[in-house]
């Protein structure tokens, strides 16, 4: 030995089961950190790349920009690319309903428009059409085709189609084609739905800023200004509130990360802490001084830290990677330029840094203690615990059963360790509940598909009959065909049902002599089969879906929300029983309200006083026969086109094909990109959490290894002894759970309450989370203190105390 | 009455070169009431030798009856109510359980066996061991002397068959010493109870009724050969 600090070496070889703990709990600690922020780190790339893709690469659009202004904004020295976007409404190509627009072609790419085939139109009489109308509505238009297109104003000019475009999910699933103007083309046209000049500016470009600076020069009022809230978001440049409220929880929880970190090393450290004040206390006894000791003591820290730090560095860029893996296996054409290993330098040195600090806070109290404590004491390993001074008159308790006294009893009289144990456990759980927050706003502001959700909509106004439906149900490809019948009826019911803001939007509503109000609007009547029931069920409210019972007893199941104008509503307040009468061509027929249903999902074009789903043979008693307006198909295989093409050919005649499919696809990419990871940071805290109990427990029976010794050999049986353990395990477990379930659905309510309210996130206390963490704690608690008490229990007595 | 008997009794430490024999064919028989001193240089096998009839370790080869139990081939579960009912330790370290005070400490044993502590003799145990003033303090709040009579205390609690001390003044000075020694002694004479001491001082293995001496893992008596 060259130098007294090769003690640290000796020492960590001689305790290499505790030394491994130790490790073990470190890495761990820097795996969380570094992999909670590397993920962020990583999350944001992909997800700005998934905004740009999804909302477009802009980050201001100015409305009605004039050209002086533009070209001021365009020569700005921190805006990267902007250009032109023309909205111009509704037109007709070739007979067929289509959405004019004009783009600059600077700008195409940061909207996600590709030109496929041909060129971007330049001349005033050059049209570029998406792909899918071309070959659908157009009978395979290509370049170099004439096509007649008719304006809002019903003037009609020829074009030359110059090329093909991307197709755009949106518009794809509505049927309405986009076709693309030229610039030069939209000169003369004063009918402009909207103007818009779209601006991106530079990376590390203080966006808000730029924007006043732009607003100031020119003089360009708030409500000619629009911001991409979704792109400044992700980059962190939103002020919109939404956003900031996101920046507060995200600033909150992360925080939280960096004290779970902190707390889960130092309770390790500290459960081991009583034997280390004798190893230093005998080192003062042979002369060290006290910097010698803490020199030492910074040596262990070191070399702990040391082996921690890589293996948990590692751990935690491996879970950014299997997120990354995730997204990119599923859409590389979105996230190709993001590498597979993207490293977030930020990630890792928080990691570093957590890992180092905590060890040495950590390891310095012992060190503090055993130079605060006389050498003597020290080494007889009295004042082994700090113990109220008052003397301990308390029984053990007759209640309980002796071992379980004993286990509760040892528990609270450490109260430090009974407090850094329930604080790390609480620690994990309050982060859970926290990071779940995120969850209620992914799925309140992303939609995803359903099982309802059709992959095909075949549309018609005049009603497609029952050989329609047989020739569908024919087809091999269809997994799942539904139709819908549609009417809008007058309605009329008791008129104290009305809300009174409806009421009040219409001035007064005119009561009959029957006591039945005179309907202000007509009610929309929808006609589901058995699979639309099924799958409304999670949507009802009140009252039973049975499509015989509503058969049998003239049904009618009431629908609360009401898209009115973009904004849901509640018109009436049925209750169930209520009677409805619905004017039909043989007079008022009456209809019982069975069932209520939150909402549907799909929403009329026209404004309605309510909707009400009826089965299929009520709408056809009340209306007569009529058609389906509707008919949603999901396919066996979703990229089966075959299939697609047979249902094409059915269409025209008056029917119209809605392919939803990429839509739907992109709607679900949206939700899986932040799904990844939202769920990724839950579940690393789940199995980081985890595999923290497992390894404090484990450290909590290992240095107590002696004591279990002692006890065996004053004639403690093995069952005694497991619950002995058990209780005290169990003891830390409670607290912590009650405290972490507690605090952590506190902090969730406050999180929702104060910073997503905009998203119309209501908090409900977790019951089901709490349920799912009591479980998984109780059975990581039991699990990993049975395992290192077994090892104990095989070994024989006189092995474990050595010296008795 | 014969409560304890040892049959060629050898122990093996380790294989090959670290191969230890730390007790040889050791062969005695202790009488009920006995007071039995042992006493041998560091190393010769004493502790080896305690642990084995306290069942704490398995030996090599060799047998011991306690109470005419044959006591290696007891199972694990009914090991632990044997022990806490007929052996009591008096440990060098004491080993207290440091969150129990001085009374539960001592009835640990009997709690142990979910038996109610006999409340007069557990006072008059506290008495005799000069600790009813400190009954409720916990260990830590003990000298060393005081901490090691809790502990025989303890190992008297239960009236075990044997009791069994290793190196009981070991940590303790001169003084202190002499009064647990002479407390042992008290308590084995007041209630008839068996005693096997291992001492490192000669003076203190006079206490005993016999002696035995123990070296390079070979028990012989002192004053008489190994019955
Ligand atoms: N667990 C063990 N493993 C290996 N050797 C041991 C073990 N325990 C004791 N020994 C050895 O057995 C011999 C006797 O030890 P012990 O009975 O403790 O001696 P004493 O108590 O008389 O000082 C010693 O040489 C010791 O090194
Ligand atoms: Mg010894």
């Amino acid at each position: 030995m060259k130098s007294y600090l090769m003690l640290v070496h000796s020492y960590l070889k001689a305790h290499s089961k505790k030394t491994r703990l130790a490790v073990i709990s470190v890495a761990m600690s820097v795996a969380l950190v570094t992999g909670m922020f590397s993920m962020v780190d990583v999350f944001l790339r992909f997800e700005k790349l998934q905004v740009i893709y999804t909302y477009g690469n802009y980050h201001l659009a100015v409305k009605d920009a004039s050209d002086e202004e533009a070209s001021i904004i365009r020569n700005r020295i921190d805006v990267r690319n902007a250009g032109r976007w023309k909205d111009l409404g509704i037109g007709q190509i070739n007979g067929a309903d289509c959405r004019l627009g004009a783009l600059d072609e600077v700008f195409a790419g940061n909207m996600n428009i590709e030109v496929l085939q041909g060129n971007f139109p330049r001349e005033k009489n050059e049209v570029m059409l998406e792909k899918w109308a071309a070959e659908r509505l157009f009978q395979g238009a290509e370049t170099g085709n004439l096509v007649r297109i008719a304006f809002e104003d019903n003037t009609e000019k020829k074009f030359i189609v110059s090329g093909i475009y991307n197709d755009l999910g949106k518009m794809k699933a509505e049927g309405v084609p986009g076709v693309m103007m030229s610039a030069s083309g939209t000169e003369g046209i004063t009918d402009v739905r909207q103007n818009l000049f779209f601006v991106e500016f530079k990376s590390k470009v203080r966006i808000n800023r730029a924007v006043a600076e732009i607003k100031g020069e020119l003089d360009i009022a708030d409500d000619r200004i629009g911001l991409n809230t979704h792109l400044l978001s992700v980059i962190g440049q939103s002020e919109h509130k939404a956003a900031v409220g996101l920046y507060t929880i995200g600033a909150v929880l992360f925080t939280l990360v960096l004290i779970a970190g902190v707390v889960m090393i130092y309770n390790t450290f500290n459960i081991s802490v009583m034997e280390r004040v004798r190893q230093f206390g005998l080192l003062r006894c042979v002369g060290a001084s006290k910097a010698q000791i803490k020199r030492l003591v910074r040596k262990e820290g070191l070399a702990i830290a040391l082996r921690a730090i890589p293996p948990g560095i590692a751990l935690g860029m491996l879970m950014a990677l299997v997120c990354s893996a995730i997204l990119k296996f599923y859409n590389n054409t979105i996230f190709g330029e993001i590498p597979l290993f993207s490293i977030s330098i930020a990630g890792i040195l928080l990691g570093i840094a957590i890992g180092f600090l905590t060890v040495f806070m950590a390891s310095l109290v012992p060190a503090k203690k055993a130079a605060g404590v006389s050498p003597v004491n020290a080494v007889s390993g009295s004042n082994e615990m700090k113990i109220s001074k008052t003397v301990k008159k308390g029984f053990l308790s007759k209640l309980m059963r002796l071992e379980i006294a004993m286990g509760m009893n040892s528990a609270f009289m450490k109260k430090k360790t009974l407090f850094l144990m329930a604080c790390s456990i609480a620690l994990s759980i309050i982060m859970f509940l926290g990071f779940n927050v995120f969850i209620d706003f992914m799925h309140t502001s992303l939609k995803t598909t359903k099982p309802n959700t059709p992959d095909i909509s075949l549309v018609s106004e005049k009603g497609m009959g029952e050989e329609i439906f047989e020739r569908l149900s024919g087809l091999d490809g269809v997994k799942r065909i539904y139709g819908r019948k549609l009417a809008y009826v007058n309605a009329s019911f008791d008129v104290s049902r009305l809300r009174e803001t409806y009421k009040k939007s219409f001035g007064e509503i005119k009561t009959e002599s029957n006591g039945l109000f005179v309907p202000p609007e007509k009610s929309w009547l929808i006609s589901y089969d058995e699979n639309q029931f099924r799958w409304a069920k999670p949507d009802l409210l009140e009252g039973e879906l049975s499509a015989a019972r509503m058969n049998e007893e003239n049904g009618v199941i009431a629908v609360a929300q009401n898209l009115r104008n973009n904004i849901t509503t509640e018109t009436v307040g049925f209750k169930l029983g209520d009677k409805v009468y619905i004017d039909t061509p043989t007079g008022k027929k009456e209809l019982t309200v069975m069932g209520i249903l939150r909402q549907v999902p799909f929403n009329s074009q026209e404004l309605t006083l309510t909707a009400f789903v009826v089965t299929e043979k009520v709408f056809s008693d009340t209306m007569g026969e009529t058609g389906f307006k509707v008919i949603d198909i999901q396919l066996k295989n979703r990229k089966d086109e075959r299939t697609v093409g047979i249902l094409k050919s059915m269409a025209g005649d008056g029917i119209n094909l809605l392919d939803v499919r990429q839509k739907n696809s992109e709607i679900n990419q949206l939700f899986l990109t932040m799904a990844v990871f939202v769920y990724g940071f839950v579940a690393v805290i789940a199995i980081i959490s985890i595999l923290n109990i497992i390894n404090t427990m484990n450290t909590s029976v290992v240095s107590k290894t002696r004591y279990l010794g002692v006890m065996r050999a004053i004639g403690m049986s093995g069952r005694q002894l497991n619950s002995m353990v058990l209780t005290e395990a169990a003891t830390y477990s409670v607290i912590g759970s009650a405290a972490g379930a507690i605090i952590g659905s506190l902090l969730q309510k406050i999180l929702i309450m104060n910073y997503l309210s905009s998203f119309n996130i209501k908090w409900r206390f977790p019951l089901f989370q709490i349920a799912i963490i009591l479980v998984l704690v109780s059975t990581v608690t039991v699990f990993s203190v049975i395992s290192p008490l077994k090892r104990i229990r095989e070994k024989g007595i006189t092995e474990i105390v050595n010296s008795l | 009455m014969e409560i304890l008997r040892a049959e060629n009794l050898s122990k093996t430490y380790g294989k090959g070169e670290t191969r230890v024999e730390a007790l040889k064919n050791a062969s005695f028989s202790i009488e009920k009431g006995e007071f039995i001193s042992i006493v041998g240089p560091s190393g010769s096998g004493k502790s080896t030798l305690l642990n084995l009839i306290g069942a704490l370790d398995n030996p090599t080869s060799g047998k011991v009856f306690l109470n005419g139990r044959y006591i290696f081939d007891i199972k694990e579960e009914e090991l632990a109510v044997f022990r806490r009912r007929n052996i009591g330790f008096v440990f060098q370290a004491y080993n207290l359980i440091p969150e129990l005070n001085v009374e539960e400490n001592i009835v640990l044993p009997l709690l142990l066996d979910y038996k109610k502590p006999d409340k007069e003799y557990i006072d008059e145990l506290l008495n005799t061991l000069g600790l009813t003033e400190r009954r409720h303090h916990l260990p830590n709040q003990l000298s060393g002397g005081q901490q090691q009579r809790v502990a025989i205390g303890r190992a008297l609690a239960a009236k075990p068959a044997v009791i069994l001390a290793d190196e009981p003044t070991g940590n303790l000075d001169s003084r202190n010493s002499r009064d647990v020694i002479d407390l042992m002694k008290l308590s084995v004479d007041k209630y008839r109870q068996t005693l096997l001491m291992i001492t490192h001082n000669e003076n203190y293995a006079a206490y005993g009724d016999r002696v035995f001496r123990v070296e390079d893992g070979i028990v012989a008596e002192l004053g008489g050969g190994v019955r």
